[in-house]
């Protein structure tokens, strides 16, 4: 089982085995396009504490069936059920959560981005505007008149269960 | 390598210029190897540049474009795309450039490099744009924009407009003479060729889905020339070839010809072209040319050429509506060999053709045929098809059935006689089996099957009643056979006279025991057997002139019928004289101490028997005793007066009323049994007559049974449908005329078995 290196944004080195760092299609694509290296690879958007956790998520998940290039199934969309091994290893302070979320965009892993996203939803699920801003520390910049006008136009949706759907990442940004 | 300093995310140009320093590396100098750190660092530029949050700014014409169509979040990334179309242009421009300065192979050479250059250079740039693909080019697919494609796509969008569009006429020229040069004899490089195949259809963009690809591209830019290009090449070469050289070396030329083009197809073109290109070839090298090879047909046929005649037929197989004039032609010339085989042996044999030299004819005809079409033809159905046609033709109207139609079925049948009849020249079994399956091949043409049932069925009897028959499994085997081809009910008697003679046997049998039960001895100076046969299943006639019983059969004849009438009461016995034999002994020879045997005839026999009174007798006496009449009695005395048995006197005169016979004591003979009992010729030629004369009569009650049945189902029927349903019936036992048929519907109206419904309609109704 050959390995690699991978150098974090802060410059800590990290050997990894071949395969599961291959979860990320970057690294993938890019060792097939290169070729064998020999020296670390440099990974300059991830710092060492990241990485490592997406390298752990990466090293649980390396039995996984690789998921399909493009799998846009609305079953993958639609589910909130995250599995339980993942639920904990999301139990991280927002930081590292948001921090893991980009990763994966960054580095192509598609899955992990998924189960990130779906941790975001869950936490804004059921929760009104301000309990959110209040969760994510998010300041209100609507004026009074801006939120009366969205509120009529949302009504419809005021009823029903708030949405559940989990955001692309860019939203929940 | 030091990494290069990483641009500024929020800065476009500075993103850009860095980004084009690496896609113009890959583009130009893949061969060196792309490091590790520029890949990564270009990627992570990309990335970078579309999460910046401020870059949106730069580019307010796009967000305002989009931002109407979804609020929200912004997807950046457009400015990425449009200047790498803008990189991607003036990059093709240079190489279409380039191209533009090379011609024929040197340009099929340049563009094979290029393109090989550019699709490897544009899947790395696919996986180094990869977060430009997942998120703003998904996005603008999404949403339904033409003309977005992703990444490695686009490569491909801007090779067929930027240079494809403009070199692709060159390069085809190119690729065309490149295959002309192959097609005269040159060796060419086709891995050359393959490889323009291959561009041309990745360049088949499927518009609805970027994910597959579609020939569109290559149909139009490389098919359809190369098809033309075919076409106007054999053209001029076979008009040329056909003009310098025979049609069979034609043949041989447009057989490798189409084979080459075939293994053109394998060795460096797509597979989709196999059809079309077949098509164009077969047109241009057989149907233009079909007139011609057709022509030629006949000389080949004329010359039993079967190589060239398998050459014409695989080419003219190829192309629609190929064959059809051929199996006219063919059917026409078999029809003509047959009847001429026939007409040649007509000439030789005369009256007296032998039925063997007759078959083996029509046999020999076919034989060759079918080996023709099994090996030239391929066994094609169609063709069979006109052969056999021919064939019927011939076995059924040629010269020997000039007189009448059923002279075929009458000779087939003899010569099965002849086969089946002991002989001195018996075949063997699996040789004879060979022969009989000959005669059933003739058979199958015969339209006059009922003719053959009969001639058949009375030689068959012969054969039992003279226990004639070489082999019992021949005789089942040939009955199987008709059975097979023709049903039960044509065999039906045949194997019903089989049974008979069974019976027979076993009642022979039965009748010794009833003698010795009785006490009589069996022989009684006189050994009997006989056979008693059903009279509606044998075709046998009763005796046409009177008989005396001689006087020392009589004690044995009626004991006989006594036993007969005590076993089965009521039944009638019609002794068939004129077919039973005895054997005599002549002790009175003095030439020899052994007596001879003579075999004779019951007529002959009662004849000489009239010998134990008298020496000498008159042919008066003779007439009085035997009760015979002269038909019967002077062919048996003449048959005597050639064996020297009997002395005619005065010596020298005819037979006839007034002569005298006398018993010659020198009689000589080199074998012990001499056999007397000789068929005359001319009582051969009347059962022939009269056979012909009862096919006519079981004609008319088949056709009228027929009408009978066909009546009975449909009650009321128009009289036209009713003459071809009776044809249709009839038909597989022969071919009945229809003013026969008519006769037969009025023969039945006036039996009054149907009624005319209606005076002017010629509807008919059965009257039960």
């Amino acid at each position: 089982m050959s390995e690699i290196k991978l150098l974090s944004s802060d410059q800590a080195t990290i050997t990894v085995e071949k395969s599961v760092a291959e979860r990320s299609i970057l690294i993938k694509n890019m060792l097939e396009d290169v070729g064998e290296v020999t020296e670390a690879i440099p990974i300059p958007n991830v710092n060492e504490n990241v990485l490592k956790k997406v390298i752990e998520w990466c090293e649980h998940h390396k039995g996984d069936p690789p998921a399909q290039a493009d799998d846009d199934s609305d079953s993958r969309k639609k589910s909130s059920d995250i599995d339980e091994w993942d639920q904990k290893f999301m139990q991280v302070d927002q930081e590292m959560l948001f921090e893991i979320i980009l990763a994966a965009n960054y580095l192509d892993i598609k899955p992990l981005l998924d189960v990130g996203c779906k941790t975001v939803a869950n936490m804004i699920k059921g929760k009104s505007p301000e309990e959110i801003r209040k969760t994510f520390n998010i300041q209100n910049d609507f004026t009074p008149d801006e939120e009366e006008q969205i509120r009529r136009e949302n009504e419809w949706a005021e009823e029903s269960v708030p949405r559940s759907q989990p955001l692309d990442i860019d939203e929940a940004c | 390598m030091m990494q290069p300093k990483a641009p500024n995310r929020e800065d476009l140009g500075q993103t850009w210029s860095y980004l084009e320093a690496g896609v113009e590396k890959i583009m130009k100098d893949l061969q060196t190897g792309v490091d590790m750190t520029t890949y990564m660092g270009v990627y992570t530029a990309v990335h970078n540049f579309c999460t910046s949050q401020k870059a949106v700014n730069s580019s307010p014409q796009a967000l305002h474009n989009s931002g109407a169509v979804h609020r929200g979040a912004h997807l950046l990334g457009e400015d990425l795309y449009q200047n790498l179309i803008g990189y991607l242009k003036k990059h093709l421009t240079a190489l279409k450039d380039e191209a533009y300065g090379h011609a024929d192979e040197a340009l099929l050479a340049l563009y094979i490099r290029d393109w090989d250059r550019y699709t490897t250079a544009a899947k790395y740039i696919n996986h180094l744009f990869r977060y430009l693909n997942r998120h703003w080019v998904k996005r603008e697919m999404d949403e339904g924009k033409k003309n977005i494609y992703d990444v490695y796509t686009l490569h491909l969008v801007r090779w067929r407009l930027d240079l494809f569009d403009h070199v692709q006429k060159y390069v085809m020229d190119g690729v065309l003479k490149l295959v002309e040069k192959q097609r005269n004899g040159e060796t060419i490089e086709t891995a050359m060729v393959k490889s323009i195949v291959d561009s041309f259809v990745s360049l088949g963009l499927d518009e609805s889905d970027s994910s597959k690809s579609t020939l569109d591209v290559y149909r139009q830019f490389f098919e359809k020339p190369f098809l033309e290009a075919t076409t106007a090449y054999y053209q001029m070469e076979s008009k040329q070839f056909v003009a310098e050289n025979s049609v069979v070396e034609y043949m041989k030329k447009a057989e490798t010809r189409l084979a080459e083009e075939e293994g053109r197809v394998q060795m460096y073109l797509h597979p989709d072209i196999y059809g079309p290109l077949m098509k164009t070839c077969q047109k241009v090298l057989i149907q233009e040319h079909a007139p011609l090879l057709r022509e030629e047909f006949q000389v080949l046929l004329d010359n039993d050429r079967q190589s060239d005649l398998q050459r014409m037929y695989n080419l003219l197989s190829r192309i629609p509506d190929g064959l059809e004039p051929l199996r006219t032609k063919f059917e026409a010339h078999v029809r003509r060999a047959g009847t001429s085989a026939v007409d040649k042996i007509a000439d030789e044999g005369g009256d007296n053709l032998d039925p063997k030299v007759y078959v083996d004819a029509l046999l020999e005809v076919h034989t060759q045929y079918q080996n023709l079409v099994n090996v030239a033809f391929k066994g094609e159905a169609e063709f069979v098809r006109s052969l056999d046609n021919a064939c019927r033709e011939f076995v059924n109207r040629n010269k020997v059935c000039k007189s009448a139609s059923t002279k075929s079925p009458e000779l087939l049948a003899k010569y099965a006689d002849s086969l089946l009849r002991k002989s001195a020249k018996s075949a063997e079994e699996s040789d004879l089996e060979n022969k009989l399956s000959a005669i059933m091949t003739v058979f199958k043409y015969v339209e006059d099957k009922d003719v053959f049932q009969k001639f058949y069925s009375k030689m068959l009897a012969k054969r039992l009643v003279n226990f004639t028959s070489a082999s019992d499994d021949a005789e089942t085997s040939m009955i199987g056979k008709l059975k097979e081809a023709c049903g039960f009910e044509y065999t039906n008697k045949l194997q019903r006279m089989f049974q008979d003679m069974q019976i027979s046997k076993d009642l022979n049998d039965n009748y010794k025991a009833w003698l010795e039960e009785k006490g009589e001895s069996a022989s009684n100076g006189v050994d009997f057997s006989c056979q008693v046969l059903g009279t509606s299943f044998w075709p046998l006639n009763p005796p046409t002139t009177p008989f005396n019983i001689p006087e020392v059969i009589v004690q044995t004849y009626t004991r006989f019928v006594e036993f007969y009438n005590g076993k089965h009461n009521g039944r009638k016995l019609t002794w068939l004289w004129h077919l039973c034999k005895g054997e005599l002994k002549a002790s009175y020879c003095k030439a020899t101490k052994t007596p001879y045997t003579f075999q004779v005839s019951t007529y002959q026999m009662a004849m000489l028997l009239l010998f134990n009174d008298a020496t000498k007798i008159s042919y008066e006496e003779f007439e009085k005793s035997t009760g015979l009449s002269k038909e019967y009695m002077e062919p048996a005395l003449a048959v005597f007066l050639k064996a020297r048995v009997l002395t005619i006197s005065p010596p020298g005169s005819k037979i006839g009323p007034g002569t005298q016979y006398s018993l010659n004591f020198d009689f000589k003979s080199k074998k012990i049994r001499v056999n007397l009992n000789m068929a005359v010729r001319a009582e051969q030629k009347q059962e022939v007559e009269e056979t012909h004369k009862t096919i006519e009569e079981d004609r008319k009650l088949l056709m009228q049974s027929a009408i009978v049945r066909i009546m009975k189902a449909r009650k009321v029927l128009k009289h036209v449908v009713l003459v071809q349903e009776t044809i249709g019936q009839i038909k597989s036992r022969f071919t009945p005329k229809i003013p026969d048929i008519k006769k037969c519907i009025d023969i039945l109206l006036e039996k009054e078995y149907l009624e005319r419904l209606d005076g002017e309609r010629l509807d008919t109704g059965y009257l039960a």
